[in-house]
Protein backbone atom coordinates (compact mmCIF):
# COMPACT_ATOMS: atom_id res chain seq x y z
CA UNK A 1 0.00 0.00 0.00
CA UNK A 2 2.66 2.45 0.89
CA UNK A 3 4.54 1.19 -2.09
CA UNK A 4 2.02 2.46 -4.17
CA UNK A 5 1.59 5.76 -3.09
CA UNK A 6 5.32 5.76 -3.40
CA UNK A 7 5.46 5.40 -6.98
CA UNK A 8 1.69 7.46 -7.80
CA UNK A 9 3.95 10.62 -6.13
CA UNK A 10 6.99 9.76 -8.46
CA UNK A 11 4.46 9.12 -11.30
CA UNK A 12 2.28 12.11 -10.76
CA UNK A 13 5.48 14.29 -10.29
CA UNK A 14 6.64 12.98 -13.42
CA UNK A 15 3.16 13.52 -15.53
CA UNK A 16 3.22 16.51 -13.95
CA UNK A 17 6.52 17.48 -15.63
CA UNK A 18 4.86 17.16 -19.31
CA UNK A 19 1.53 18.24 -19.10
CA UNK A 20 2.22 21.59 -16.80
CA UNK A 21 2.71 24.30 -19.26
CA UNK A 22 4.57 27.11 -16.68
CA UNK A 23 7.92 26.64 -16.10
CA UNK A 24 7.60 26.92 -12.01
CA UNK A 25 4.87 24.49 -12.15
CA UNK A 26 7.15 22.23 -14.00
CA UNK A 27 9.81 22.65 -11.20
CA UNK A 28 7.39 22.13 -8.69
CA UNK A 29 6.01 19.35 -10.39
CA UNK A 30 9.69 17.74 -10.08
CA UNK A 31 10.19 18.33 -6.51
CA UNK A 32 6.74 16.32 -5.90
CA UNK A 33 8.85 13.53 -8.26
CA UNK A 34 11.45 13.85 -6.06
CA UNK A 35 9.90 13.50 -2.84
CA UNK A 36 8.27 10.28 -3.88
CA UNK A 37 11.91 8.96 -4.54
CA UNK A 38 13.07 10.43 -1.25
CA UNK A 39 10.19 8.42 0.46
CA UNK A 40 11.12 5.82 -1.14
CA UNK A 41 14.64 5.33 0.60
CA UNK A 42 12.89 5.81 3.17
CA UNK A 43 10.41 3.26 2.87
CA UNK A 44 13.11 0.58 1.80
CA UNK A 45 15.23 1.98 4.85
CA UNK A 46 12.10 1.08 7.27
CA UNK A 47 11.34 -2.28 5.56
CA UNK A 48 13.27 -4.07 8.38
CA UNK A 49 12.38 -2.39 11.49
CA UNK A 50 11.62 1.09 12.88
CA UNK A 51 13.76 1.25 15.66
CA UNK A 52 16.82 4.10 15.41
CA UNK A 53 20.11 2.51 15.02
CA UNK A 54 22.28 3.48 18.34
CA UNK A 55 24.32 1.72 19.55
CA UNK A 56 23.62 0.39 23.41
CA UNK A 57 21.65 -2.07 25.38
CA UNK A 58 18.59 -2.22 23.49
CA UNK A 59 17.64 -5.34 21.68
CA UNK A 60 19.81 -6.00 18.55
CA UNK A 61 17.53 -6.41 15.81
CA UNK A 62 14.46 -4.98 14.42
CA UNK A 63 16.17 -1.35 13.36
CA UNK A 64 15.97 0.41 10.08
CA UNK A 65 18.48 0.33 7.68
CA UNK A 66 20.91 3.35 8.44
CA UNK A 67 22.70 3.23 4.70
CA UNK A 68 19.80 4.55 2.51
CA UNK A 69 18.95 7.09 5.07
CA UNK A 70 22.54 8.76 5.11
CA UNK A 71 22.87 8.46 1.48
CA UNK A 72 19.53 9.63 0.59
CA UNK A 73 20.15 12.70 3.17
CA UNK A 74 22.70 13.73 0.42
CA UNK A 75 20.19 13.57 -2.23
CA UNK A 76 17.94 15.88 -0.34
CA UNK A 77 20.75 18.54 -0.42
CA UNK A 78 21.39 18.02 -3.84
CA UNK A 79 17.80 18.32 -5.01
CA UNK A 80 17.06 21.16 -3.31
CA UNK A 81 20.30 22.98 -4.39
CA UNK A 82 19.45 22.71 -8.19
CA UNK A 83 15.78 23.45 -7.46
CA UNK A 84 17.32 26.89 -6.22
CA UNK A 85 19.60 26.99 -9.01
CA UNK A 86 16.60 26.77 -11.07
CA UNK A 87 13.99 28.84 -9.43
CA UNK A 88 16.68 31.74 -9.60
CA UNK A 89 17.41 31.36 -13.49
CA UNK A 90 13.59 30.98 -13.72
CA UNK A 91 13.29 34.34 -11.78
CA UNK A 92 15.78 35.83 -14.28
CA UNK A 93 14.18 34.46 -17.48
CA UNK A 94 10.30 35.84 -16.40
CA UNK A 95 12.10 39.48 -16.27
CA UNK A 96 11.36 39.06 -20.41
CA UNK A 97 9.08 36.34 -20.22
CA UNK A 98 6.46 37.11 -17.47
CA UNK A 99 4.36 34.62 -18.86
CA UNK A 100 7.02 31.87 -18.55
CA UNK A 101 4.78 29.58 -20.59
CA UNK A 102 7.14 26.75 -21.89
CA UNK A 103 6.36 26.78 -25.35
CA UNK A 104 6.37 30.50 -25.76
CA UNK A 105 9.87 30.30 -24.44
CA UNK A 106 10.66 27.69 -26.52
CA UNK A 107 9.97 29.55 -29.67
CA UNK A 108 11.49 32.73 -28.85
CA UNK A 109 14.92 31.27 -28.31
CA UNK A 110 15.12 28.34 -30.85
CA UNK B 1 51.29 5.68 -2.83
CA UNK B 2 48.56 5.44 -6.16
CA UNK B 3 46.28 4.85 -2.88
CA UNK B 4 46.69 8.26 -0.81
CA UNK B 5 47.34 9.88 -4.64
CA UNK B 6 44.14 9.17 -6.10
CA UNK B 7 42.57 10.65 -2.64
CA UNK B 8 44.55 13.48 -3.50
CA UNK B 9 43.75 13.33 -6.72
CA UNK B 10 40.01 13.64 -6.44
CA UNK B 11 40.07 16.24 -4.20
CA UNK B 12 42.80 18.66 -5.92
CA UNK B 13 40.05 19.96 -8.05
CA UNK B 14 37.38 20.78 -5.53
CA UNK B 15 40.06 22.37 -3.25
CA UNK B 16 41.60 24.29 -5.73
CA UNK B 17 38.20 25.65 -7.51
CA UNK B 18 37.44 27.52 -4.12
CA UNK B 19 40.63 29.15 -3.60
CA UNK B 20 40.82 30.41 -6.91
CA UNK B 21 37.96 32.49 -6.22
CA UNK B 22 39.09 33.66 -2.90
CA UNK B 23 42.28 34.11 -4.89
CA UNK B 24 41.09 35.56 -8.95
CA UNK B 25 44.63 36.39 -9.72
CA UNK B 26 45.77 32.71 -10.03
CA UNK B 27 43.05 31.33 -11.58
CA UNK B 28 44.60 30.40 -14.61
CA UNK B 29 47.62 28.58 -13.30
CA UNK B 30 46.22 26.74 -10.60
CA UNK B 31 43.69 25.33 -12.92
CA UNK B 32 45.92 24.61 -15.97
CA UNK B 33 47.85 22.76 -12.56
CA UNK B 34 45.28 21.04 -11.94
CA UNK B 35 44.77 19.13 -15.45
CA UNK B 36 48.65 18.63 -15.53
CA UNK B 37 48.52 16.50 -12.20
CA UNK B 38 45.44 14.72 -13.85
CA UNK B 39 47.50 14.32 -16.90
CA UNK B 40 50.50 12.85 -14.39
CA UNK B 41 47.41 10.61 -12.71
CA UNK B 42 46.53 9.41 -15.84
CA UNK B 43 49.70 8.17 -17.29
CA UNK B 44 50.31 6.60 -13.50
CA UNK B 45 47.06 4.51 -14.08
CA UNK B 46 48.50 2.88 -17.03
CA UNK B 47 51.86 2.10 -15.73
CA UNK B 48 49.79 -0.27 -12.85
CA UNK B 49 49.99 -3.62 -13.49
CA UNK B 50 46.67 -4.71 -11.52
CA UNK B 51 43.51 -2.69 -11.76
CA UNK B 52 42.99 -0.59 -8.21
CA UNK B 53 40.35 -1.49 -6.21
CA UNK B 54 39.57 0.96 -3.36
CA UNK B 55 37.25 0.31 -0.60
CA UNK B 56 37.23 3.86 1.37
CA UNK B 57 35.54 3.32 4.96
CA UNK B 58 34.24 -0.24 5.55
CA UNK B 59 31.32 -2.08 3.62
CA UNK B 60 29.20 0.92 3.36
CA UNK B 61 31.49 3.39 1.96
CA UNK B 62 32.65 4.89 -0.91
CA UNK B 63 34.40 2.38 -3.44
CA UNK B 64 36.71 2.99 -6.43
CA UNK B 65 37.85 1.16 -9.32
CA UNK B 66 40.71 2.81 -11.59
CA UNK B 67 42.26 0.65 -14.43
CA UNK B 68 43.17 1.23 -17.97
CA UNK B 69 39.76 2.15 -19.51
CA UNK B 70 39.63 4.50 -16.50
CA UNK B 71 43.12 6.16 -17.67
CA UNK B 72 42.04 7.01 -20.97
CA UNK B 73 38.70 8.70 -19.89
CA UNK B 74 40.86 10.90 -17.15
CA UNK B 75 43.45 11.43 -20.05
CA UNK B 76 40.73 12.81 -22.67
CA UNK B 77 39.27 15.12 -19.65
CA UNK B 78 42.62 16.42 -18.40
CA UNK B 79 44.09 17.38 -22.66
CA UNK B 80 40.78 19.00 -23.18
CA UNK B 81 40.23 20.83 -20.33
CA UNK B 82 43.78 21.86 -20.38
CA UNK B 83 43.23 23.10 -23.80
CA UNK B 84 40.44 24.84 -22.84
CA UNK B 85 41.90 26.74 -20.13
CA UNK B 86 44.85 27.72 -22.49
CA UNK B 87 41.91 28.85 -24.73
CA UNK B 88 40.60 30.95 -22.68
CA UNK B 89 44.01 32.74 -21.48
CA UNK B 90 43.85 35.70 -23.07
CA UNK B 91 40.15 36.44 -22.95
CA UNK B 92 38.48 38.57 -20.14
CA UNK B 93 36.61 34.99 -18.34
CA UNK B 94 36.60 35.92 -14.79
CA UNK B 95 37.59 33.40 -11.94
CA UNK B 96 33.97 32.57 -11.84
CA UNK B 97 34.32 30.53 -15.15
CA UNK B 98 37.69 28.89 -14.19
CA UNK B 99 36.45 27.67 -10.60
CA UNK B 100 33.47 26.15 -12.52
CA UNK B 101 35.44 24.60 -15.22
CA UNK B 102 37.97 23.03 -12.86
CA UNK B 103 35.18 21.63 -10.53
CA UNK B 104 33.47 20.41 -13.70
CA UNK B 105 37.03 18.27 -14.53
CA UNK B 106 37.13 16.72 -10.70
CA UNK B 107 33.61 15.97 -10.77
CA UNK B 108 34.52 14.19 -14.78
CA UNK B 109 37.37 12.74 -12.93
CA UNK B 110 35.49 11.22 -9.72
CA UNK B 111 33.09 9.49 -12.72
CA UNK B 112 36.01 7.58 -13.93
CA UNK B 113 36.86 6.37 -11.11
CA UNK B 114 33.86 5.53 -8.66
CA UNK B 115 32.46 1.88 -8.89
CA UNK B 116 29.43 2.20 -6.98
CA UNK B 117 25.96 3.81 -7.96
CA UNK B 118 25.91 6.60 -5.11
CA UNK B 119 29.36 7.98 -5.39
CA UNK B 120 28.01 7.99 -9.39
CA UNK B 121 24.78 9.85 -8.48
CA UNK B 122 26.46 12.75 -6.80
CA UNK B 123 29.26 12.92 -9.49
CA UNK B 124 26.27 13.56 -11.81
CA UNK B 125 24.61 15.98 -10.34
CA UNK B 126 27.49 17.84 -9.88
CA UNK B 127 28.33 17.95 -13.47
CA UNK B 128 24.73 19.03 -13.71
CA UNK B 129 25.26 22.03 -11.88
CA UNK B 130 28.66 23.10 -12.42
CA UNK B 131 27.67 22.58 -16.68
CA UNK B 132 24.47 24.54 -15.99
CA UNK B 133 26.30 27.41 -14.67
CA UNK B 134 29.01 26.60 -17.71
CA UNK B 135 26.33 27.21 -20.15
CA UNK B 136 24.13 30.10 -18.35
CA UNK B 137 28.11 32.39 -18.04
CA UNK B 138 26.91 35.23 -20.82
CA UNK B 139 23.92 35.68 -19.06
CA UNK B 140 21.67 36.25 -21.70
CA UNK B 141 18.03 34.93 -21.56
CA UNK B 142 18.89 32.15 -24.53
CA UNK B 143 21.93 30.92 -22.74
CA UNK B 144 19.36 30.43 -19.50
CA UNK B 145 17.23 28.80 -21.60
CA UNK B 146 19.15 26.43 -22.67
CA UNK B 147 20.56 26.09 -19.54
CA UNK B 148 17.62 25.15 -17.97
CA UNK B 149 16.41 22.55 -20.04
CA UNK B 150 19.83 21.12 -19.63
CA UNK B 151 19.52 20.60 -15.96
CA UNK B 152 15.53 20.06 -15.92
CA UNK B 153 16.41 17.25 -18.18
CA UNK B 154 19.49 15.56 -16.47
CA UNK B 155 17.83 16.09 -13.02
CA UNK B 156 14.60 14.05 -14.14
CA UNK B 157 17.17 11.24 -15.77
CA UNK B 158 18.51 11.50 -12.57
CA UNK B 159 15.79 10.98 -9.86
CA UNK B 160 14.53 7.92 -12.53
CA UNK B 161 18.50 6.52 -11.69
CA UNK B 162 17.72 7.37 -7.67
CA UNK B 163 14.73 4.97 -7.89
CA UNK B 164 16.40 2.54 -9.73
CA UNK B 165 19.41 2.36 -6.83
CA UNK B 166 17.00 2.21 -3.98
CA UNK B 167 15.74 -0.79 -5.59
CA UNK B 168 19.08 -2.53 -6.18
CA UNK B 169 20.10 -1.44 -2.90
CA UNK B 170 16.60 -3.42 -1.42
CA UNK B 171 18.21 -6.63 -3.36
CA UNK B 172 21.06 -6.48 -1.97
CA UNK B 173 22.17 -4.25 0.75
CA UNK B 174 24.69 -2.74 -1.43
CA UNK B 175 25.59 -0.15 -3.81
CA UNK B 176 27.95 -1.62 -6.32
CA UNK B 177 27.89 -1.57 -9.42
CA UNK B 178 27.98 -5.53 -10.04
CA UNK B 179 24.41 -5.67 -8.03
CA UNK B 180 22.59 -4.54 -11.09
CA UNK B 181 22.98 -8.45 -11.49
CA UNK B 182 20.23 -9.94 -10.41
CA UNK B 183 18.36 -6.97 -9.15
CA UNK B 184 14.59 -6.16 -10.51
CA UNK B 185 14.10 -5.54 -14.33
CA UNK B 186 12.52 -2.39 -13.20
CA UNK B 187 15.86 -1.18 -11.32
CA UNK B 188 18.05 -2.07 -14.57
CA UNK B 189 16.17 -0.07 -16.71
CA UNK B 190 15.64 2.82 -14.61
CA UNK B 191 19.37 3.25 -14.11
CA UNK B 192 20.51 2.39 -17.36
CA UNK B 193 17.58 5.44 -18.58
CA UNK B 194 19.42 7.48 -16.28
CA UNK B 195 22.70 7.09 -17.82
CA UNK B 196 21.96 7.16 -21.11
CA UNK B 197 19.95 10.52 -20.92
CA UNK B 198 23.02 12.09 -19.30
CA UNK B 199 25.31 10.08 -22.07
CA UNK B 200 23.02 11.81 -24.78
CA UNK B 201 22.47 8.34 -26.41
CA UNK B 202 20.09 7.78 -29.56
CA UNK B 203 16.67 9.55 -29.00
CA UNK B 204 17.11 9.98 -25.18
CA UNK B 205 20.38 12.31 -26.45
CA UNK B 206 18.29 14.55 -28.54
CA UNK B 207 18.99 17.34 -25.65
CA UNK B 208 22.05 17.38 -26.73
CA UNK B 209 22.14 19.59 -30.22
CA UNK B 210 20.52 22.61 -28.98
CA UNK B 211 22.86 22.63 -25.24
CA UNK B 212 25.85 21.76 -27.17
CA UNK B 213 25.35 24.00 -30.05
CA UNK B 214 23.94 27.41 -27.84
CA UNK B 215 27.08 27.20 -25.25
CA UNK B 216 29.96 29.21 -26.11
CA UNK B 217 32.41 27.53 -28.02
CA UNK B 218 35.10 26.55 -24.96
CA UNK B 219 32.19 25.37 -23.36
CA UNK B 220 31.32 22.89 -26.16
CA UNK B 221 34.16 21.30 -26.28
CA UNK B 222 33.87 21.17 -22.64
CA UNK B 223 30.60 19.41 -22.89
CA UNK B 224 31.37 17.11 -26.30
CA UNK B 225 34.59 16.64 -25.78
CA UNK B 226 34.25 15.33 -21.63
CA UNK B 227 31.01 15.37 -20.25
CA UNK B 228 28.55 13.44 -22.26
CA UNK B 229 31.66 10.62 -21.45
CA UNK B 230 31.11 10.71 -18.24
CA UNK B 231 27.29 9.53 -19.27
CA UNK B 232 28.31 6.60 -21.40
CA UNK B 233 31.84 5.80 -18.79
CA UNK B 234 29.51 3.98 -16.33
CA UNK B 235 27.38 2.21 -18.51
CA UNK B 236 30.77 0.59 -20.43
CA UNK B 237 32.14 -0.34 -17.05
CA UNK B 238 29.13 -2.35 -16.21
CA UNK B 239 28.74 -3.77 -19.37
CA UNK B 240 32.53 -5.24 -18.59
CA UNK B 241 31.98 -6.00 -15.47
CA UNK B 242 28.49 -8.12 -16.35
CA UNK B 243 28.40 -9.53 -19.96
CA UNK B 244 24.43 -9.53 -19.36
CA UNK B 245 24.31 -5.90 -20.39
CA UNK B 246 27.01 -5.95 -23.22
CA UNK B 247 24.22 -6.62 -26.04
CA UNK B 248 21.98 -4.37 -25.09
CA UNK B 249 24.68 -1.15 -24.97
CA UNK B 250 25.96 -2.94 -29.21
CA UNK B 251 22.38 -2.00 -30.25
CA UNK B 252 22.21 1.17 -28.69
CA UNK B 253 25.43 2.06 -29.81
CA UNK B 254 25.02 1.14 -33.09
CA UNK B 255 21.86 3.27 -33.80
CA UNK B 256 22.77 6.14 -31.81
CA UNK B 257 25.69 6.08 -34.01
CA UNK B 258 23.37 5.92 -36.89
CA UNK B 259 21.00 8.25 -35.54
CA UNK B 260 23.32 11.39 -35.17
CA UNK B 261 24.43 10.65 -38.67
CA UNK B 262 21.74 11.02 -40.35
CA UNK B 263 20.81 14.20 -38.14
CA UNK B 264 24.14 15.65 -39.07
CA UNK B 265 24.16 15.40 -42.71
CA UNK B 266 20.68 17.51 -43.18
CA UNK B 267 21.91 20.25 -40.80
CA UNK B 268 23.47 23.29 -42.74
CA UNK B 269 24.66 24.67 -38.79
CA UNK B 270 28.47 24.22 -38.35
CA UNK B 271 27.72 24.14 -34.62
CA UNK B 272 24.59 22.11 -34.72
CA UNK B 273 26.49 19.89 -37.18
CA UNK B 274 29.18 19.12 -34.70
CA UNK B 275 26.83 18.62 -31.75
CA UNK B 276 24.89 15.98 -33.68
CA UNK B 277 27.94 14.44 -35.16
CA UNK B 278 28.47 13.86 -31.11
CA UNK B 279 25.78 11.89 -30.63
CA UNK B 280 26.97 9.66 -33.93
CA UNK B 281 30.37 9.23 -31.73
CA UNK B 282 28.98 8.41 -28.26
CA UNK B 283 27.35 6.01 -30.39
CA UNK B 284 30.38 4.23 -31.25
CA UNK B 285 31.89 4.77 -28.16
CA UNK B 286 29.39 2.22 -26.49
CA UNK B 287 28.43 -0.07 -29.30
CA UNK B 288 31.98 -1.55 -28.62
CA UNK B 289 32.65 -1.54 -25.07
CA UNK B 290 36.29 -2.93 -24.80
CA UNK B 291 37.21 -0.22 -27.72
CA UNK B 292 35.81 2.67 -25.31
CA UNK B 293 39.01 4.09 -23.81
CA UNK B 294 40.39 4.02 -26.81
CA UNK B 295 38.05 5.62 -28.67
CA UNK B 296 36.45 8.15 -25.77
CA UNK B 297 40.30 9.65 -26.07
CA UNK B 298 40.48 10.11 -29.64
CA UNK B 299 37.27 11.86 -30.30
CA UNK B 300 37.68 13.68 -27.18
CA UNK B 301 40.92 15.35 -28.73
CA UNK B 302 39.40 16.13 -32.22
CA UNK B 303 35.93 17.56 -31.79
CA UNK B 304 37.27 19.59 -28.85
CA UNK B 305 39.30 20.72 -31.84
CA UNK B 306 36.89 21.25 -34.10
CA UNK B 307 34.36 22.99 -31.78
CA UNK B 308 37.50 25.58 -30.68
CA UNK B 309 38.40 26.35 -34.65
CA UNK B 310 34.18 26.40 -35.37
CA UNK B 311 34.16 28.92 -32.92
CA UNK B 312 36.38 31.46 -34.60
CA UNK B 313 34.70 31.31 -37.93
CA UNK B 314 32.88 34.18 -39.26
CA UNK B 315 29.75 33.00 -39.43
CA UNK B 316 27.71 29.57 -37.87
CA UNK B 317 26.04 29.00 -41.26
CA UNK B 318 27.46 26.70 -43.83
CA UNK B 319 25.67 28.42 -46.44
CA UNK B 320 27.15 31.71 -45.75
CA UNK B 321 30.58 30.25 -45.20
CA UNK B 322 30.11 28.82 -48.39
CA UNK B 323 29.61 32.40 -49.69
CA UNK B 324 32.58 34.15 -47.44
CA UNK B 325 35.80 32.42 -47.77
CA UNK B 326 37.51 32.11 -44.34
CA UNK B 327 41.15 32.74 -43.72
CA UNK B 328 43.44 29.81 -44.66
CA UNK B 329 44.97 30.16 -41.12
CA UNK B 330 41.64 28.69 -39.88
CA UNK B 331 40.59 26.32 -41.89
CA UNK B 332 43.78 24.47 -41.63
CA UNK B 333 42.63 23.17 -38.08
CA UNK B 334 39.47 22.97 -39.56
CA UNK B 335 40.45 20.27 -42.35
CA UNK B 336 42.66 18.20 -40.33
CA UNK B 337 40.24 18.12 -37.73
CA UNK B 338 37.58 17.24 -39.97
CA UNK B 339 39.72 14.30 -41.94
CA UNK B 340 41.02 13.50 -38.23
CA UNK B 341 37.67 12.12 -36.99
CA UNK B 342 36.40 10.47 -40.45
CA UNK B 343 39.26 8.27 -39.58
CA UNK B 344 42.48 9.43 -41.74
CA UNK B 345 45.45 7.73 -40.80
CA UNK B 346 48.20 9.63 -38.85
CA UNK B 347 45.81 10.42 -36.11
CA UNK B 348 44.52 8.51 -33.49
CA UNK B 349 41.10 8.52 -35.03
CA UNK B 350 42.05 5.61 -37.34
CA UNK B 351 44.00 3.48 -35.01
CA UNK B 352 40.17 4.10 -32.68
CA UNK B 353 37.67 3.51 -35.72
CA UNK B 354 40.05 0.36 -36.86
CA UNK B 355 40.39 -1.19 -33.37
CA UNK B 356 36.50 -0.71 -32.35
CA UNK B 357 35.77 -2.63 -35.63
CA UNK B 358 38.30 -5.51 -34.45
CA UNK B 359 36.29 -5.71 -31.82
CA UNK B 360 32.67 -5.34 -33.15
CA UNK B 361 30.25 -8.14 -33.81
CA UNK B 362 29.44 -9.02 -37.10
CA UNK B 363 26.01 -7.11 -37.56
CA UNK B 364 27.85 -4.39 -35.96
CA UNK B 365 30.88 -4.05 -38.45
CA UNK B 366 28.46 -3.33 -41.31
CA UNK B 367 26.42 -0.99 -39.74
CA UNK B 368 29.26 0.83 -38.35
CA UNK B 369 31.07 1.04 -41.63
CA UNK B 370 28.23 2.51 -43.32
CA UNK B 371 28.46 5.48 -40.18
CA UNK B 372 31.95 5.77 -41.12
CA UNK B 373 30.92 6.61 -44.25
CA UNK B 374 28.50 8.87 -43.42
CA UNK B 375 30.60 10.54 -40.99
CA UNK B 376 33.14 11.15 -43.75
CA UNK B 377 29.98 12.69 -45.73
CA UNK B 378 29.27 14.90 -42.77
CA UNK B 379 32.50 16.16 -42.57
CA UNK B 380 32.84 17.01 -46.01
CA UNK B 381 30.31 19.55 -45.63
CA UNK B 382 33.59 21.33 -43.88
CA UNK B 383 36.47 20.12 -46.49
CA UNK B 384 34.42 21.83 -49.25
CA UNK B 385 34.32 25.51 -47.51
CA UNK B 386 36.30 27.93 -49.75
CA UNK B 387 38.99 29.49 -47.80
CA UNK B 388 41.70 32.70 -48.98
CA UNK B 389 44.85 33.48 -47.23
CA UNK B 390 44.53 37.12 -47.24
CA UNK B 391 40.78 37.04 -45.15
CA UNK B 392 41.00 38.53 -42.12
CA UNK B 393 40.51 36.54 -38.49
CA UNK B 394 39.87 37.30 -35.19
CA UNK B 395 41.74 34.26 -33.27
CA UNK B 396 43.68 34.45 -30.24
CA UNK B 397 46.65 33.10 -29.59
CA UNK B 398 44.86 30.72 -27.23
CA UNK B 399 43.47 28.94 -30.04
CA UNK B 400 46.37 28.24 -31.53
CA UNK B 401 48.01 27.03 -27.94
CA UNK B 402 44.84 25.07 -27.13
CA UNK B 403 45.07 23.64 -31.17
CA UNK B 404 48.95 22.42 -30.54
CA UNK B 405 48.12 20.55 -27.53
CA UNK B 406 44.99 18.76 -28.51
CA UNK B 407 45.95 18.04 -32.36
CA UNK B 408 49.45 17.04 -31.26
CA UNK B 409 48.44 14.70 -28.67
CA UNK B 410 46.25 13.31 -31.04
CA UNK B 411 49.70 12.54 -33.26
CA UNK B 412 51.33 11.22 -30.65
CA UNK B 413 48.78 9.11 -28.99
CA UNK B 414 48.91 6.62 -32.38
CA UNK B 415 51.52 4.35 -30.23
CA UNK B 416 48.93 3.02 -28.31
CA UNK B 417 47.58 0.94 -31.10
CA UNK B 418 49.95 1.18 -33.97
CA UNK B 419 49.01 -2.18 -35.40
CA UNK B 420 46.63 -0.39 -37.09
CA UNK B 421 48.66 0.66 -39.59
CA UNK B 422 48.21 -1.83 -42.35
CA UNK B 423 47.97 -1.68 -46.06
CA UNK B 424 44.74 -2.68 -46.77
CA UNK B 425 43.31 -0.64 -43.45
CA UNK B 426 45.27 2.41 -44.81
CA UNK B 427 43.63 1.89 -48.60
CA UNK B 428 40.56 1.57 -46.60
CA UNK B 429 40.18 4.85 -44.29
CA UNK B 430 41.63 7.26 -47.14
CA UNK B 431 38.98 5.56 -50.35
CA UNK B 432 35.83 6.27 -47.22
CA UNK B 433 36.93 10.06 -46.80
CA UNK B 434 37.23 9.86 -50.61
CA UNK B 435 34.04 8.62 -51.36
CA UNK B 436 32.89 10.89 -48.57
CA UNK B 437 33.72 13.37 -50.15
CA UNK B 438 32.82 13.00 -54.29
CA UNK B 439 29.60 11.93 -53.13
CA UNK B 440 29.35 15.35 -51.53
CA UNK B 441 30.07 17.14 -54.21
CA UNK B 442 28.33 14.93 -56.77
CA UNK B 443 24.90 14.19 -54.29
CA UNK B 444 24.62 15.85 -51.30
CA UNK B 445 25.70 19.41 -52.03
CA UNK B 446 22.68 18.96 -54.88
CA UNK B 447 19.54 18.30 -52.69
CA UNK B 448 18.64 20.09 -49.43
CA UNK B 449 16.37 17.95 -47.26
CA UNK B 450 15.20 19.21 -43.60
CA UNK B 451 14.79 16.96 -40.72
CA UNK B 452 11.42 18.10 -37.89
CA UNK B 453 13.26 19.17 -34.92
CA UNK B 454 10.24 18.85 -33.27
CA UNK B 455 11.60 15.76 -30.93
CA UNK B 456 14.36 18.17 -29.66
CA UNK B 457 11.03 20.29 -27.52
CA UNK B 458 11.73 20.28 -23.88
CA UNK B 459 8.20 18.42 -23.50
CA UNK B 460 8.92 16.02 -26.08
CA UNK B 461 12.40 15.51 -24.30
CA UNK B 462 10.94 14.17 -21.19
CA UNK B 463 8.22 12.12 -22.65
CA UNK B 464 10.96 10.49 -24.87
CA UNK B 465 12.11 9.28 -21.03
CA UNK B 466 8.57 7.53 -20.71
CA UNK B 467 9.01 5.91 -24.49
CA UNK B 468 13.22 5.01 -23.75
CA UNK B 469 11.63 3.18 -20.15
CA UNK B 470 9.00 1.05 -22.52
CA UNK B 471 11.42 0.27 -25.17
CA UNK B 472 14.14 -0.83 -22.19
CA UNK B 473 11.71 -2.69 -19.78
CA UNK B 474 10.88 -4.85 -23.47
CA UNK B 475 15.09 -5.49 -24.18
CA UNK B 476 15.96 -5.67 -20.50
CA UNK B 477 13.19 -8.04 -19.83
CA UNK B 478 11.98 -10.11 -22.42
CA UNK B 479 15.89 -10.89 -23.82
CA UNK B 480 18.78 -9.84 -21.39
CA UNK B 481 19.40 -12.84 -18.90
CA UNK B 482 19.97 -10.54 -16.28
Amino acid sequence: MLHACVYATILLGFFGIIFKENLVMKIIAMDVMSTGVIALFVLVAARTGVRTPIVGILPRDGYADPVPQAVILTAIVIGFSIQALMLVGVMKLARDNPTLETRAIEEEYR
Amino acid sequence: MIINGTILWLALPFFVGFTVYLLPGTARLLTLGVTLVSLAYAMALFGQPAPLDLHLLDSFGVTLLADDLSAYFILTNALVTAAVILYCWDTSKTAFFYTQAIILHGSVNAVFVCADLISLYVALEVIGIAAFLLIAYPRQDRSLWVALRYLFVSNTAMLFYLVGAALVYQTHQSFAFTGLRGAPTEAVVLIVLGLLVKGGVFVSGLWLPLTHAEAESPVSALLSGVVVKAGVFPLVRCALLMEELDPLLRVFGVATALLGVVYALVETDAKRVLALSTVSQVGWVIAVPPAAGVYALAHGLVKAALFLTVGNLPSRDLTVLQQRPMATSLWLPLMAGSVAIAGCPLFLSFGAKAFTLEYALPWQGIMLNVAAVGTALVYAKFLVLPHRRDATSTAKLGLWTALALLLGSLLLANVVYLEAYTGPKVLKALAVIGGGLLFHRLVVQRFRFTLPQVLEDFEHLIGGMSVMVVVLFLMVGSWLAI
